[in-house]
């Protein structure tokens, strides 16, 4: 454990940790931050085991359950404003989809091992459990959101969790299992006919591998293409690229806005909803 | 945002030996400086009495590798240099690179494949007009 190697000291590696990521904190709770519930357990067993009174046995440190369980809403909600903002027409259900994508156990314990929250971490086992840095992280956004409040965390939820988005397509993140009646949903909801799949272009009929591209028009006029090996492959694979193209997810779509931060109001309305 | 990806420098060298004179130097003049200019790398200066290995900097990186730059021999400017010149570096591996450039989109319009230009089953060809 780096902790347990020379040269170790934690309040310097705090601060720099706070002027890593440009954030003003306040120390005390950016160290409760970092406390687990595991580590609690494990110093009081210890102590336990030496022999101490029962007075010495209690850890005067709080974990950082509250604080995580804070951070994990707000962010959860900024998130869902954020997507919402950004692509309207995506339904409740895609944007559940993303947003638990992004607060996932495996993206949120990847960032925050390349925040170095594993070395600061004070958990039980070695090397900290991604469920363990994933509560850390999220309790680190729960210190923010205390000590700076909601705009400065939003911008943090932001900077952080938003580009991990970069170069995923919208249907490796959520899982569709019908695409062709979802498709149907959103066109009925817009007033358009059903779509009507016919066979723009096939290639290699009688080989092992043949390409058919199956577009869907709605009144002659085409809606989406998409290629496939069989025909129901392409038919699937032309919904699923209509929807792209609905929801306004598509891989040439404008790049996500990064320049003004978000007004107080909606930061507010994510703290006033939860 | 931009995070410095150096996570900590140590300064590991002896009070005594005489190629450590540029380290016992830095620590006198620069060291504070570069630690007030650098407030998110920790610089911790050990110095080990007596004859023992030679003077070192070791650099940590956010993504763990480790990188060692002998400091032997060279004045407090020169380890100045290394030092800003590790924390401007990333953790990653000094290989060389295969291409200097590199694209999440390679293509703006689609990517040519054999179908691009061809045109599909479903236009209708009329009859060919005759030239008037």
């Amino acid at each position: 454990r780096r902790s347990e190697k020379p040269n170790w000291d934690y309040h310097a590696e705090i601060q720099a940790f706070s002027h890593r990521v440009q954030e003003n904190f306040s120390l005390d709770l950016l160290k409760t931050a970092f406390v687990n519930p595991c580590y609690i357990e494990s110093e009081e067993a210890r102590r336990r085991q030496l022999g101490l009174d029962k007075d010495a046995v209690a850890l005067q440190l709080q974990d950082n359950s509250g604080l995580a369980e804070r951070g994990l809403r707000f962010a959860r909600a900024y998130l869902a404003q954020c997507f919402e903002g950004a692509y309207p027409e995506l339904p409740a259900k895609g944007v559940e989809a993303l947003v638990n994508f992004l607060t996932s156990r495996e993206l949120v314990s990847y960032v925050a091992q390349n925040l170095s929250i594993q070395d600061l971490a004070l958990c039980r086992d070695f090397p900290a459990p991604p469920d363990v840095l994933q509560r850390t992280f999220l309790a680190v956004i729960g210190a923010l959101l205390e000590s700076s409040g909601p705009e400065r965390t939003g911008i943090f939820v932001r900077d952080f969790f938003i580009p991990q988005l970069i170069g995923k397509d919208l249907f490796e993140i959520w899982e569709v299992v019908n695409p062709m009646g979802l498709l149907l949903e959103e066109l009925t909801k817009r007033n358009i006919s059903a779509p009507e799949p016919r066979i723009t272009r096939q290639l290699g009929v009688s080989t092992v591998l043949p390409v058919y591209f199956v577009g869907l028009y709605c009144d002659k006029k085409m809606l989406a293409e998409g290629p496939g090996e069989t025909l129901l492959a392409a038919e699937e694979e032309a919904a699923r690229v209509a929807l792209r193209k609905l929801y306004g997810y598509t891989e040439n779509r404008r790049p996500w806005d990064y320049s003004k931060p978000k007004q107080g109001l909606a930061a507010e309305k994510a703290i006033s909803s939860n | 945002r931009y995070v410095r990806q150096l996570q900590r420098l140590q300064l590991l060298f002896s009070p005594t030996a005489a190629d450590a004179r540029g380290a016992r130097q830095f620590v006198e003049e620069a060291a504070q400086d570069f630690a007030r200019q650098h407030p998110d790398v920790v610089l911790y200066v050990s110095p080990h009495s007596g004859p023992g290995p030679a003077p070192v900097l070791r650099a940590e990186y956010l993504n763990g590798t480790v990188r060692d730059e002998l400091i032997a021999s060279k004045t407090s400017e020169e380890i100045v240099q290394l030092a800003t010149k590790l924390a401007n570096q990333s953790g990653l591996d000094i290989i060389r690179i295969r291409k200097p450039f590199h694209t999440d989109n390679p293509s703006v319009q689609g990517q040519w494949h054999p179908l691009t230009n061809k045109p599909s089953i479903l236009t209708v060809q009329g009859p060919r007009l005759q030239p008037q």
